[in-house]
């Protein structure tokens, strides 16, 4: 059995989106409930959240995004950018709780303390820009990782999976001219869904062209065809990249009974995936995976599809 | 959405007794396909594209050096013998949906805008057009479109956008099309969140029927006649 970090804290929950809104803290209760019912919070590292470095940040995020998200947090309004994006007072704080959290869980992976982590951490982070907060994310959580990991351990590949249903644009905008970030995404087909982003065209530019790969999917496809685009194009690129560290943007609302998107996939399809990002991870990065929570809103569904994706983590 | 808001101003123009490499130079450093020809007081009295250019420049094949005769002949054809003349215009007064009739009708891939002097004031092309209608879809945004089947009688559209104004919703665009089945028409707002559960909800409570995106197929819209050749 793997060594697996499990990163939670019950600050986590203190980022208050108000009444009605899906990015709930009730999704990660529900998440914790499940592990303990299960057994397998006990065979996990438990990690808490800590305050991330400014300069890491910093690596992502403009210094001035960053002043204003914290001056709009501790200004009371209830929302920053657009009514999608709710806060609270505690959120910038919460925020970069999120962010030292996963670079600590980062750091134990990457000095061979822990085989692999699952960092189950709000607010989400795969939309969020160099400037800009978008879809209920404000710091790029696996953007800071990958630029913390390359800085510290001059990892010169590293692989970003995003399989959460919506593009993350925020993770393609920062890494869209560098080749030494390949950032894979396959998502619900942009003229349906949220962000508008991710048409198969989009590939990155300059130096990164290439490196950035949309698999748009359509509304109501789901296993099979997800099946096929891991087998037969996910696998294959990964297979020539060959990243020394494998970084998941894991979003489980591409399952049917998410009412977030059109796509169908089965408890049964998320467990393929991740036991084929596993198998990536083993052949190219020693195993090496950080898996760091996205979106996912089916309360009812949340609990087995994160117990599935944590124990194919311990299995390795 | 007048002419005057999408189209290029900064027009790269040509003279008419200017040779036609010159006009060929100028399309490739600019990635344009039309060139006004102007008078140097701006009046338009031509427009020479890279179609008129092809069937006046030898095949890629020739040899310069070898036919030195026939280079210079080309180099010497002005671009006032293969111009168009009696354009077809616009006014800046035009508006977008007037450019894009005509663009059909006239089969032109760009449109020379002139004031009443006939002096040019900007150019108008497909791609012009392609970018204002981006704007108009909205989908330079973050958005989610929801597709939703209403009764063809009046105020259906006020009662969809009450229930999305409800729920703090903003638009980046609504689009109103026929449908196939009699009596029927398919809206299509265009909102700019990720939330869209509630609202969906709302609809359906209120009677809506909203249609799963991949039920919607373009073509099963009435279809124009392909006519055979004119």
């Amino acid at each position: 059995m793997k060594k697996t970090g499990f990163l939670y804290d019950d600050r986590y929950l203190l980022h208050d989106t108000g009444p009605y809104h899906p990015e709930a803290p009730d999704r990660l209760s529900v998440i914790y409930a499940g592990l303990e019912k299960s057994g397998l919070l006990a065979q996990l590292v438990r990690l808490e959240g800590s305050v991330a470095e400014m300069k890491w940040i910093e690596s992502v995020h403009d210094k001035a995004y960053i002043e204003l998200f914290q001056s709009v947090c501790q200004s009371g309004k209830s929302s920053f950018e657009c009514e999608d994006n709710q806060l609270c007072y505690q959120t910038y704080d919460i925020a970069r709780l999120a962010v030292g959290g996963i670079l600590e869980a980062s750091r134990l992976v990457m000095e061979g303390a822990l085989d692999n982590a699952f960092c189950a951490v709000r607010p989400p982070g795969h939309h969020a820009e160099i400037n800009q907060a978008m879809g209920f994310c404000y710091f790029n959580n696996i953007a800071i990782a990958a630029r913390y990991i390359q800085s510290k351990w001059g990892i010169k590949r590293v692989g970003i999976m995003d399989f959460d249903v919506h593009h993350g644009n925020g993770t393609q905008n920062i890494f869209e001219t560098d080749s030494s970030v390949f950032y894979y995404s396959v998502h619900e087909h942009p003229s349906f869904a949220f962000p508008g982003t991710g048409r198969a065209f989009e590939k990155g530019s300059g130096e990164g062209t290439g490196f950035t790969r949309n698999y748009p999917m359509l509304p109501g496809q789901g296993d099979e065809e997800y099946r096929s685009v891991i087998d037969n194009d996910f696998i294959p690129l990964f297979d020539q990249f060959a990243p020394e560290v494998l970084l998941i943007s894991a979003g489980f609302d591409a399952h049917a009974d998410d009412d977030m998107s059109g796509i169908n996939l089965s408890t049964e399809g998320f467990t393929y995936i991740m036991e084929r990002l596993v198998e990536t991870a083993n052949k190219h990065s020693g195993g090496r995976i950080i898996s760091i929570l996205e979106g996912g809103y089916s309360l009812k569904r949340l609990p087995e599809l994160i117990n599935n994706h944590i124990e194919i983590l311990l299995k390795g | 959405m007048f002419v005057s808001r999408s189209m290029t101003q900064k027009v790269v123009t040509i003279d008419k007794n200017a040779d036609i490499l010159e006009a060929k130079e100028l399309m490739e450093q600019y990635q344009i396909r039309h060139l006004p020809v102007v008078e140097p007081d701006g009046l338009l009295v031509g427009m020479i594209t890279d179609r008129d250019l092809r069937s006046a420049l030898p095949s890629t094949f020739y040899k310069k050096d070898k036919e030195p005769a026939k280079t210079a002949a080309v180099s010497s054809i002005k671009v006032k013998e293969i111009m168009t003349q009696n354009l077809v215009t616009l006014s800046p007064m035009d508006t977008l949906q007037d450019a894009l009739l005509l663009m059909q009708k006239t089969l032109v891939g760009a449109l020379p805008v002139v004031d009443e002097k006939d002096k040019l004031k900007g150019i108008i092309s497909v791609r012009d057009l392609l970018r204002a209608f981006i704007n108009v879809l909205g989908i330079g945004q973050p958005g989610t479109l929801l597709c939703i089947l209403v009764e063809e009688k009046l105020g259906q559209l006020k009662k969809i956008v009450d229930i999305i104004t409800e729920e703090k919703i903003s638009f980046g665009s609504v689009l109103v099309a026929r449908y196939w089945e009699e009596g029927k028409r398919a809206v299509f707002p265009y909102l700019l969140t990720n939330n869209v559960v509630n609202v969906k909800k709302k609809l359906k409570e209120k009677g809506y029927t909203l249609l799963e995106p991949m039920e919607w197929y373009m073509d099963q819209l009435p279809k124009a006649e392909i006519k055979d050749a004119e």
